[in-house]
């Protein structure tokens, strides 16, 4: 069983069918009678409908049914729900929740929002139709900024929502730290922005919704990241019993946290697909996915750290203004509030720590969870004061964290942030990154730079995370008589390789054959519960619960076992697929106690066929902290402004490893997702239309191969948390917490000679080629 | 409609095809070769590439009406009797795919860069794969795969 233990680089189960084009993503499923819908979407960022006609769309060829904003309210359907953990505001009223409805009722607040479904025969003859819907709109002002949105003056998005503010927040000590920053020797302040950016999956989102009038049952597939909290989402919008919604997830195409939502899709398909009685297929296209697919970041943010005269930090004070867009999405309060705080200070020793997060409303798509919800954002606030603390001190920006990194003997510690931080080793973990990074060879590389006439740089940002999402997941695992069995979660891959990391871990503590092992996921009908994906928490709360599952099933297969052996359960040892009674020598196989578990005659008195069946909870009582580090070496061209990450190096505390090839991968991804928000990618409305400028691939800059460096990783395996049995810590998002950090003090380490010391995210190169600029003439 | 007659994966295929028609269009719909994905609508992601005549062609930029008499190959006719090509074994064994939605495109490219250059080295992968967008990971682990699997294919 060893090949395919924990541990193990088990290749990926999953691959064969997606390697051979035999993968099954919501657009390859094709139900009998299948019909086809559009979404029509505003095209103001705000505006009033004062009429919408669709009585020449109703009568072109194919059209089936238009659901409109009309529909919903002769329907009396319900909004969808927000459900972010940070719902009250400082002085203890709730948040400012507008209503969020599946489609516009008589206001549209972005642009890409839902103003009516065409649904026809064919997909060429709904969108022909949904050219002929009628809109009359009275344009309002829009503003797109949440800085903007907030000053006294600026357009209400909301009538009953003053100054569009939606919840503030605060943590940690503001006396202590403002006490710190008052005796410190040096204090040091920077406004930064976390750029807003979209998760972009090559996988659009799209459904396929039906309903059976003999049962009065809906079925949902849909590209989704979490089939449970999203079918109690539009059933409850649709005022039906969770019962009564079948939703399954098939292979999805990526997700990062912009497949998550409850969107409003899935209740309009549902919707009609019982009033045409007929399965509808949407499928949003790539002009889709940048208007309303879930945003992320969006935070504007001022940081200060206040300093001893050594270098020692005393005090780090944050202020965050998130742009939440026009609704409170699912949980869109929570990150720059309570999500962004958490990480705050990242893996240093700070005293005194105060966090005040705003969240405000524009007319922009709304935001919600984007691999990290926060950290990311926290990790590159306090890695940029850093960077400049040393600059302004004059120190070594390497020995300045070194000094300030929370010591190995300080854990377990609580942070000024309240985060439990339990276990790691911070400065092995940083000496080992930095020894990788071959510091002894820079200055040879910088010289051959400096004679192509190009600036050479280096960072190294240590981050801390913490992982997130539902507490609760299910795992359950059914034998069959020839041996197999079938392993039921609640939590899901859209990509991870859960189909494989999962049955390892069955298959380890079991000793069942990997390849008999069949995953089943994404299936509300499947499991009782199920958490989904989000949080890095497929691992840490899915994975310890197969790992609970596979124990309670090994105390059950003892026992029959030991029937077997005539001795005692106590006695049974599981090595190599063989229980072997360490006192007699007597062994019989697991797969013989899995074909003993179907036939009366063989059991003991109390089991019953199918004894071995098992279905478990587990329970996340904590959430756990990935932490690690990055360091950067890049190139800057100063003449055109390009940058070119070379080289970049990876040491990742994970806890335990089940699969370091997938995880290798998930650093990787991540990395390449967080080099993308360093140098490349943003979302762009316009300040005065609110029209959305990046509203495709040719305007929306992803990662190519050719803008990857080369990446090393290790990890630190040595500080396993006792926080769930497996002793994961969750990777999933991390490398988005240390790759932008690194990248752009490693830009900014590469200007130091030219005077530059801020530029914000994105570094294009227009924006490094005019940061030059500007030094040069400041300089002169 | 205008009549179109091909091959597609080894198989003569005859179709009605209209004339708006795009070629991912045909496969995926009215061949039921839905291996090959589509991902964008401006010719930027790759995913529904595919050799037309041997040669690597985004079949979302192609109308089905062009491909008359063309010979098309699909990621659905790149394994042989149930055993993967070289290219797919490389993609298994690097960890060169995750969610598995790019991959159809990334493959097809890969073998026709290998096809194309013999003495394919790394920074010609990363050129050669700039019409081929991955979110998933980081690129590395394709540009290790396509090494390995082109080395496969020269014997």
């Amino acid at each position: 069983m060893e090949k395919y233990g924990i541990g193990q680089p088990v290749r990926r189960k999953e691959d064969v069918r997606f390697l051979t084009g035999t993968g099954t993503y919501i657009d390859d499923i094709k139900p009998d009678n299948l019909i086809h819908a559009v979404v029509l979407r505003s095209p103001h960022a705000h505006a009033k409908i004062l009429d919408l006609d669709t009585s020449e769309a109703e009568t072109m060829p194919g059209v089936l049914c238009i659901v409109t904003g009309k529909d919903w309210v002769a329907e009396d359907f319900q909004p969808m729900p927000t459900k972010s953990a940070v719902n009250k505001k400082i002085d203890g009223t709730p948040l400012n929740q507008p209503p969020r409805h599946a489609i516009a009722i008589d206001r549209v607040r972005y642009v890409g929002e839902p103003v009516a479904l065409i649904v026809a025969e064919t997909l060429v003859q709904a969108q022909d139709a949904a050219e002929v819907v009628e809109v009359d709109y009275e344009e309002l002002e829009a503003v797109t900024d949440q800085i903007k949105a907030l000053e006294p003056g600026a357009p209400q998005i909301w009538d009953d929502i003053e100054g569009n503010f939606c919840i503030d927040f605060e943590l940690g000590d503001k006396e202590g730290t403002g006490k710190a920053f008052e005796t410190a020797d040096h204090v040091v302040k920077l406004k930064l922005r976390n750029q807003c950016v979209t998760a972009a999956p090559i996988e659009t989102r799209g459904a396929i919704a039906s309903y059976d009038k003999d049962t009065g049952k809906y079925f949902l597939q849909n590209a989704t990241q979490n089939v449970h909290a999203n079918r109690d989402t539009f059933a409850s919008v649709l005022k039906i019993p969770s019962e009564d919604l079948h939703h399954m997830a098939p292979d999805v195409g990526g997700g990062f946290g912009a497949k998550n939502s409850g969107y409003p899709e899935p209740s309009l398909l549902l919707y009609a697909a019982k009033k045409t009685d007929r399965p509808i297929k949407w499928i949003g296209d790539r002009n889709e996915s940048f208007a309303a697919d879930t945003h992320g970041r969006d935070q504007a943010t001022t940081v200060e750290m206040a300093l001893d005269k050594d270098g020692m930090f005393l005090g780090l004070r944050t202020r965050t203004v998130g742009n939440i867009g026009a609704y409170c999405w699912t949980v869109g309060p929570f990150t720059p509030t309570g999500g962004s705080a958490r990480t705050q200070g990242g893996p240093y020793y700070i005293p005194a720590m105060h966090y005040t997060g705003i969240a405000a409303f524009t007319n922009t798509m709304p935001l919600d969870p984007y691999r990290g919800a926060g950290r990311p954002e926290g990790s590159f606030q306090i890695e940029r004061i850093v960077e400049l603390a040393a600059r302004e001190l004059g120190m070594d920006p390497v020995e300045l964290r070194r000094k300030n990194l929370m010591p190995a003997d300080s854990l377990p510690r609580k942070t000024p942030m309240g985060l439990d931080v339990d276990t790691g080793n911070f400065p092995e973990v940083f000496e080992r990154t930095l020894k990788m990074s071959d510091r002894a060879g820079f200055a040879k590389r910088f010289e051959e730079s400096a004679r192509k006439g190009l600036r050479r740089g280096f960072a190294i940002a240590p981050y801390l995370e913490c992982t997130g999402g539902g507490p609760k997941e299910f795992a359950g695992v059914k034998f069959g008589k020839d041996g197999s069995a079938t392993l039921r979660v609640g939590s899901m891959s859209t990509g991870m390789g859960q189909e494989t990391s999962m049955p390892q871990i069955l298959s380890d503590t079991l000793g069942i054959d990997f390849e008999k092992i069949t995953y089943v996921q994404g299936d509300t009908d499947a499991t009782p519960i199920g958490g989904g994906h989000g949080g890095s928490r497929n691992m840490e709360v899915g994975g310890s619960a197969v790992l609970q599952c596979a124990r309670e099933v090994l105390v059950k297969a003892k026992q029959l076992a030991a029937h077997l052996l005539n001795s005692n359960a106590d006695d049974m040892e599981l090595k190599e697929s063989v229980f072997t009674d360490v006192k007699t020598d007597q062994n019989v196989s697991m797969a013989d106690v899995v074909a003993a578990s179907f036939d009366q005659s063989r059991l003991p008195d109390g089991m019953e066929a199918g004894a071995l069946d098992t279905d478990t909870i587990f329970e996340r009582e904590i959430i756990s902290c990935p932490n690690g580090c990055h360091s950067a070496e890049v190139e800057v061209d100063p003449e055109t402004g390009t940058v070119q990450v070379e080289h970049m190096w990876i040491v990742d505390d994970f806890g335990t490893i089940i699969n370091p090839m997938l995880a290798d991968g998930q650093v990787m991804g991540g990395v390449a997702q967080g080099l993308g928000q360093a140098l490349m990618e943003e979302i762009v409305y316009d300040e005065d239309s609110g029209q959305l400028v990046t509203g495709s691939l040719m305007d929306y800059a992803l990662p190519r191969a050719d803008s990857m460096p080369k990446m090393e990783m290790a990890f630190y395996e040595d500080a396993p948390t006792a926080k769930n049995p497996l002793g994961v810590k969750g990777s999933g998002e991390a490398g988005c917490c240390g790759a932008p950090p690194a990248i752009v003090n490693a830009v900014l380490d590469a200007l130091k000679e030219d005077g530059v010391t801020h530029i914000e995210m994105p570094l294009t190169p227009e924006k490094v080629w005019r940061a030059i600029q500007d030094a040069k003439q400041q300089g002169a | 409609m205008p009549v179109i007659s091909l091959t597609v994966n080894g198989n003569p295929v005859t179709a009605d095809v209209e004339p708006r028609w795009l070629l991912s269009r045909l496969l995926r719909d009215h061949l039921g070769l839905t291996g090959t994905h589509v991902g964008c609508d401006t010719s930027q992601c790759g995913a529904c590439v595919i050799h037309v005549d041997g040669k690597p062609v985004k079949s979302c930029a192609m109308l089905a009406a062009q491909a008359d008499g063309a010979q098309i190959t699909t990621i659905e006719g790149l394994a042989q009797k149930g055993k993967l090509h070289p290219m797919q074994e490389a993609f298994r064994d690097n960890h060169a795919l995750q969610c598995g939605f790019c991959t159809p495109g990334m493959v097809m490219m890969s073998v026709a860069l290998a096809t194309e250059q013999p003495d394919l080295d790394e920074p010609a992968v990363r050129k050669g794969l700039e019409g081929n967008l991955c979110r998933c990971t980081g690129y590395q682990n394709i540009i290790n795969a396509v090494m390995v699997g082109a080395k496969a294919m020269r014997g």
